[in-house]
C-alpha cells in the first residue's frame, strides 16, 4: 500500500511548488520524477557519489539522503540554478575550457560542490579543493582537470566582489 | 589552421555541465510506467513457478520466466554469429547467480513497484552451485548448463567449460630447450567493478504499430536494435532505438544490458512506456571483470633475446557467456604482440561459475596479460643484470612487425610506433638513471620507480573481415547556410569521439568547428556502426566520417564547378579568415564562391542537397602504444602504497583533442591505481557480494586518493598513422594497459617484495614484507 501523499511547498531555483508526497519522499526523486529537474543525477543512493547534490539554503547536501518533508520551505538550489550564478558560471566556463567534462554524470553534483567551496572559500589551496570534492565521485577524469578548473575558477574571482548566491534568494 | 589537433569547447560540454544532457536516466514519457526487477537471492536455483498475484493486487503488471518468448541469445553480437556463444533468456528459469534477474514489475510509482516486488512468491528449488574456477573444473562439480549454443550449432556440456582457445605459432618446446633461463610465475587478477556513474537503465516506449521506441543505456544503438528485433520478433525497421550520452561504460555495456529486454517486455504486456533505473546495488549484480588466472613461462638467452614464450588462462567468466570466446583471443593477441618471442603458445579456458556474468572492462584483458608480462620482464632483467628499460627496448615488436592484439584473425603490419620514444623520454622525465635498488633503501616509508609498456588496438578491422564485425557508417550534409550536419552512430563514452569526428569533417570539408554540428539520431536514421569498443571510435568511426566528408567535398566542388562555369578538377577547396569557406579557381585565386552561398545557391537553383551517407572499413587494426613510469612510496609499517608522481606516455598518431586525450590517459591512470590497490569484487561462500552491492564497500578513487594535477605528466609521442583520419589512431584502452604493472614494479623497486595477485591492498603487502624474501628467478 502507498504511503498516503501529503501536500507540501518547495522553493527550487526561486519558484515555489506544491507537490504531494509521501512522507518517505526523497528529494532527489521528487525533483527528478514530478519537478522535472533532471541536473541531480542518482548514482547511489545512499550519500557515496554526491551526483545529486544540491543546496539547502547555500549549504551542499545530498538529494538522495533528504526526505523532501524535511525541507519544505527552505530554498533548494540545484545545478540548474548554480550555473546561472555569478561564480557558478566562471566555475562551468572553466570545466569546459580545462575539458574537465567526459562523461558529464557526475559535473552536475561536481559544479554544485565546487561552487558551494568558492561561494565561501575564496582562495582555496589545492588540498582544500579536493578534500571538499572528496563526496563526488568522478570515474572518468582522476580529477586533475576538475581540480585545475577550481583552481583557475578561484583565481578569476580573486579581487571580484563577493558574489552572493542570486538565485533561490 | 586545422581543427584537428586544437583544443576546443567539446559540443555537448555546456548541456552536460548544466544538467541538460540528457541521459538514459533522464528520459522521462507521458502515462510512463516505473519498472523494477526481482533478482535471485541464491546462487543457483530452478524457479518452479512464480505466483504475481499479490503483486497484480496492488496494480502491477508482472513479466515472468514463462511470459518472456523462448529465445536462447548472447547479447553481445559484435563477433560474427558463427563465434557467438549463446546461453541466456531474457529472465531465466534457471537462475545461476545471486542478482540474476528472475521477475519484472511494472507500476505507477517506483516505489509501488519495489512493494509489489515483495508480493511476489516464488516456489524455487535450489540447485548446488560452484563459485570458483578451479572447483567448477573438476568433474564431481555441480554443472551451470546442459547445453548452450555455438551460432545454432547447439553444444551439450560435459562440465563448465564455456569454451577454450589454444593458439601456437613456431615450436614453443624447443624454444623452451634453446633458452639460457626459463622463467616461470603464476598472477591472478580479481573480479572487478566498472564503477560508471550512470547505472543500467532503459526506457521503452511501445508504438501503435507493434514497434518500439528505446532509450537505453548503450555502447551500440545498432546491436542493441537486432538483438531486440531477434528477441521479439519485430522486424528492425519498427525498433528504433535512440542515441544519448552515456554516464560512462568503461565496456560494461558493450553487450545489450540485461535490464533492456526485461524493460521492453513490460513495456508490451502493459501497452505502456516503461522505465527501469537499476539500483546501484542491482548494477553490482548486474556486471563484473572477468577473474583470470595466468601462468606465464618464457625462455629467454643471456644476450636478452627470447626464445618462447606460453600462458596458460584460465578465466572465470560467470554464469554467463558473454564474450569470453573473444576474451580468451585477445589475451592470446596482446602476449603475441608485446615482445618478439619467437614461439609461442597460448592456452585459455573459461570456466562457468555461479557468479556476476564476467564481461569487458576497458582493455579487455589485456590490462591483465600486461600485468604477467610486464612484471616478467623485470624479472627477467633483474636475473640477466639488464636494465629494464633496455630489455623491453631490445624485443619490443614494432614498426614493420605484425600485430596481433584483438586475436589470431585481425592482424596488421605495424606502420606508426612510439614505443621508444615513450620509452627514452619517460626514463628522461621520471629520472631513470637514478633510480636505485630496493636493497639501498631503508626506513619506514621506501619510494621506488617502475615502468610498464603496453598498448591496445585501434578497432578490429583489417584488410580481410576476422571474427568481429568491424565496419562504421556516417551522413553528412551541408545545410543551406554553409554549416554542416553529422549523423553519426558512434557512441561518445565522454572521451571526445563525438569531438573528434567534428574536427575530422572540419578539417575535411575546411569548414571551422563551430559551423560543424553532430545531430540527434538513432538506429533508424544512421547506417550501422557496431560498438564503441575495442578503441575504435575516431580511427574506425572517425575514419569512416572523413572518408563520406570526401564525397561531400567531391559534391561541393561539383556545385561549385555549376556556379562558376569551371571544371570540379581546375577547383580547391579552402578557409580563410576573410572568405571563410570557400571554393576558388586554382588558376585565378581570385574567382571563388564561398560555401554558403555554394549551398544557397544549389538551394535555390533546386539543384539538391549537398549531402552523402555511406559506411567504411578500416585497412588495419593499429596498435596505440602506451608507457608508465610511475613512482610510488611504500608505508612498510602499514602497506600503505602511494602513487607520489607518474609520467603517461602515449602513442595516439596525430592527437585530435588534447586535451581530452590528457584527460583520458590520466582518467585511466586514476582507475587503474583503484584496480592495483584497492578495488575487488569479492564473493562470499552464499554467492552473496562481500560488499553486498553497496558503493560504501566497493571504494573507488576519490579526489584526495589519486595523485594530485601536478604529480601527473602527460607526453604525447610524434607519429603519423596513414591510414587513420588525419594520422590519428585510437588511445582509449591503451591508457589503462601498463597502470597496475608499472605500480606493482614501482613497488617491487621500492622494497624489493613482488606482488603477483592483485589489488595489492595493505593486508597483502604486509603479508609479502613479512614473509621470507625469495630471491627473483
Amino acid at each position: 500500500m502507498t504511503e498516503k501523499e501529503t501536500p507540501i511547498t518547495l522553493i527550487v531555483n526561486g519558484r515555489t511548488h506544491r507537490v504531494f508526497v509521501s512522507p518517505s519522499a526523497l528529494l532527489l526523486n521528487v525533483l527528478r520524477d514530478q519537478l522535472n529537474v533532471m541536473g541531480p543525477k542518482y548514482g547511489c543512493g545512499i550519500g557515496e557519489c554526491g551526483a545529486c547534490s544540491v543546496l539547502i539554503d547555500g549549504e551542499l547536501s545530498l538529494s538522495c539522503l533528504t526526505l523532501a518533508v524535511s525541507v519544505m520551505g527552505h530554498v533548494i538550489t540545484t545545478v540548474e540554478a548554480v550555473v546561472e550564478d555569478p561564480v557558478g558560471k566562471i566555475v562551468a566556463d572553466k570545466f569546459l575550457s580545462h575539458a574537465a567534462v567526459q562523461c558529464g554524470f557526475c559535473t552536475p553534483g561536481m559544479l554544485v560542490a565546487a561552487t558551494s567551496l568558492l561561494q565561501s572559500e575564496r582562495s582555496p589551496s589545492e588540498e582544500d579543493i579536493r578534500q571538499h570534492l572528496r563526496g563526488n565521485l568522478c570515474r572518468c577524469t582522476g580529477y586533475a582537470a576538475l581540480v585545475r578548473s577550481v583552481q583557475d575558477a578561484a583565481e578569476s574571482l580573486d579581487g571580484e566582489p563577493d558574489h552572493e548566491m542570486r538565485a533561490g534568494n | 589552421m586545422p581543427e584537428v589537433g586544437r583544443n576546443l569547447p567539446r559540443k555537448d560540454g555546456v548541456a552536460k555541465i548544466s544538467g541538460k544532457e540528457p541521459y538514459s536516466h533522464d528520459i522521462h514519457l507521458p502515462n510512463m510506467l516505473y519498472a523494477a526487477v526481482y533478482r535471485s537471492p541464491l546462487a543457483h536455483v530452478r524457479i518452479r513457478y512464480v505466483d504475481t498475484s499479490g503483486a497484480q493486487a496492488l496494480g502491477a503488471i508482472c513479466l515472468t520466466p514463462q511470459e518472456v518468448p523462448d529465445v536462447i541469445y548472447n547479447e553481445r553480437i559484435v563477433s560474427i554469429p558463427t563465434k557467438t556463444y549463446k546461453d541466456r533468456r531474457v529472465l531465466p528459469t534457471v537462475a545461476r547467480h545471486v542478482g540474476e534477474a528472475i521477475v519484472g514489475v511494472a507500476a505507477e510509482t517506483e516505489e509501488l513497484a519495489i512493494r509489489a516486488l515483495s508480493s511476489l512468491r516464488i516456489d524455487f528449488e535450489p540447485l548446488p552451485s560452484v563459485l570458483n574456477a578451479e572447483e567448477a573444473l573438476k568433474p564431481e562439480s555441480p554443472k551451470l548448463y546442459d547445453r548452450i549454443w555455438l551460432g545454432e550449432k547447439p553444444i551439450e556440456m560435459t562440465g563448465n567449460i564455456a569454451c577454450e582457445r589454444h593458439i601456437t605459432e613456431g615450436d614453443p618446446e624447443a624454444g623452451f630447450r634453446e633458452a639460457d633461463f626459463v622463467v616461470e610465475r603464476r598472477y591472478t587478477t580479481p573480479r572487478k567493478y566498472h564503477g560508471q556513474m550512470e547505472t543500467k537503465a532503459a526506457v521503452c516506449q511501445p508504438l501503435p504499430n507493434g514497434g518500439i521506441n528505446v532509450w537505453a543505456t548503450v555502447q551500440s544503438v545498432h546491436n542493441v536494435r537486432q538483438v531486440l528485433g531477434q528477441i521479439y520478433g519485430i522486424p528492425l525497421s519498427k525498433v528504433n532505438v535512440k542515441k544519448l550520452s552515456i554516464g560512462g561504460s568503461f565496456g560494461s555495456s558493450i553487450q545489450m544490458n540485461s535490464i533492456i529486454p526485461i524493460c521492453v517486455g513490460l513495456a508490451l504486456k502493459s501497452g505502456r512506456p516503461v522505465k527501469l533505473i537499476s539500483p546501484r546495488e542491482d548494477d553490482m549484480y548486474d556486471h563484473s571483470h572477468y577473474q583470470t588466472e595466468m601462468v606465464l613461462k618464457v625462455g629467454v638467452k643471456q644476450d636478452g633475446t627470447f626464445t618462447a614464450a606460453k600462458m596458460n588462462v584460465i578465466a572465470d567468466i560467470g554464469a554467463h557467456h558473454i564474450q569470453a570466446d573473444a576474451l580468451l583471443g585477445v589475451m592470446a593477441g596482446w602476449l603475441a604482440s608485446l615482445y618478439k618471442w619467437k614461439n609461442f603458445q597460448f592456452d585459455g579456458q573459461a570456466v562457468y561459475t555461479n557468479k556476476v556474468p564476467g564481461c569487458a572492462l576497458q582493455g579487455f584483458g589485456n590490462p591483465l596479460v600486461n600485468f604477467a608480462v610486464e612484471q616478467h620482464m623485470d624479472i627477467i632483467a633483474e636475473m640477466l643484470g639488464r636494465d629494464p628499460v633496455d630489455l623491453r627496448l631490445q624485443n619490443y615488436i614494432g614498426e614493420g612487425d605484425v600485430f596481433w592484439g584483438q586475436g589470431p584473425s585481425i592482424k596488421s603490419i605495424i606502420e606508426s610506433c612510439g614505443v621508444e620514444e615513450i620509452l627514452r623520454e619517460g626514463s628522461t622525465r621520471i629520472g631513470w638513471n637514478q633510480r636505485r635498488e630496493p636493497h639501498e633503501k631503508s626506513g619506514r616509508y621506501r619510494r621506488g620507480i617502475g615502468v610498464a609498456r603496453g598498448f591496445h588496438t585501434s578497432g578490429t578491422a583489417g584488410p580481410k573481415p576476422g571474427d568481429v564485425i568491424d565496419f562504421s557508417s556516417a551522413t553528412i550534409k551541408v545545410n543551406e547556410d554553409g554549416t554542416v550536419d553529422i549523423l553519426t552512430p558512434v557512441i561518445d563514452h565522454g572521451g571526445g569521439t563525438g569531438e573528434a569526428i567534428v574536427k575530422i569533417v572540419a578539417d575535411t570539408l575546411h569548414v571551422p568547428y563551430t559551423m560543424v554540428e553532430l545531430s540527434d539520431v538513432d538506429a533508424r536514421t544512421t547506417g550501422y556502426d557496431v560498438a564503441t569498443h575495442a578503441t575504435r571510435g575516431v580511427y574506425c568511426g572517425g575514419g569512416a566520417a572523413a572518408h563520406v566528408a570526401e564525397e561531400v567535398r567531391t559534391q561541393i566542388l561539383a556545385m561549385a564547378g555549376r556556379i562558376l562555369d569551371e571544371e570540379p578538377s581546375g577547383l580547391a577547396l579552402d578557409l580563410t579568415a576573410e572568405r571563410g569557406t570557400h571554393v576558388y579557381v586554382q588558376s585565378d585565386p581570385n574567382r571563388f564562391v564561398s560555401l554558403k552561398d555554394i549551398a544557397k545557391t544549389a538551394q535555390i537553383k533546386s539543384w539538391g542537397t549537398m549531402a552523402a551517407t555511406g559506411s567504411y572499413r578500416q585497412s588495419s587494426a593499429p596498435p596505440c602504444f602506451m608507457g608508465h613510469f610511475v613512482e610510488v612510496e611504500v608505508d612498510t609499517e602499514t602497506g600503505e602504497v602511494r602513487v607520489v608522481r607518474a609520467i603517461l606516455l602515449s602513442d595516439a598518431g596525430t592527437v585530435v583533442n588534447p586535451d581530452l586525450l590528457a584527460g583520458q590517459l590520466i582518467g585511466a591512470f586514476a582507475r587503474g591505481i583503484g584496480f592495483a590497490l584497492q578495488e575487488h569484487t569479492q564473493t562470499l561462500p552464499s554467492g552473496t557480494l562481500n560488499h553486498g552491492g553497496w558503493l560504501t564497500d566497493y571504494r573507488m578513487g576519490t579526489s584526495c586518493d589519486v595523485p594530485p594535477p601536478d604529480a601527473m605528466d602527460v607526453y604525447f609521442a610524434h607519429t603519423y598513422e596513414s591510414t587513420g583520419p588525419f594520422g590519428a589512431k585510437g588511445v582509449a584502452e591503451a591508457a589503462l594497459s601498463s597502470v597496475w604493472s608499472a605500480v606493482a614494479n614501482a613497488i617491487y623497486n621500492a622494497v624489493g617484495v613482488r606482488v603477483y595477485d592483485l589489488p595489492i591492498t595493505p593486508e597483502v603487502l604486509l603479508e609479502a614484507l613479512s614473509a621470507p624474501q625469495l630471491i627473483e628467478a
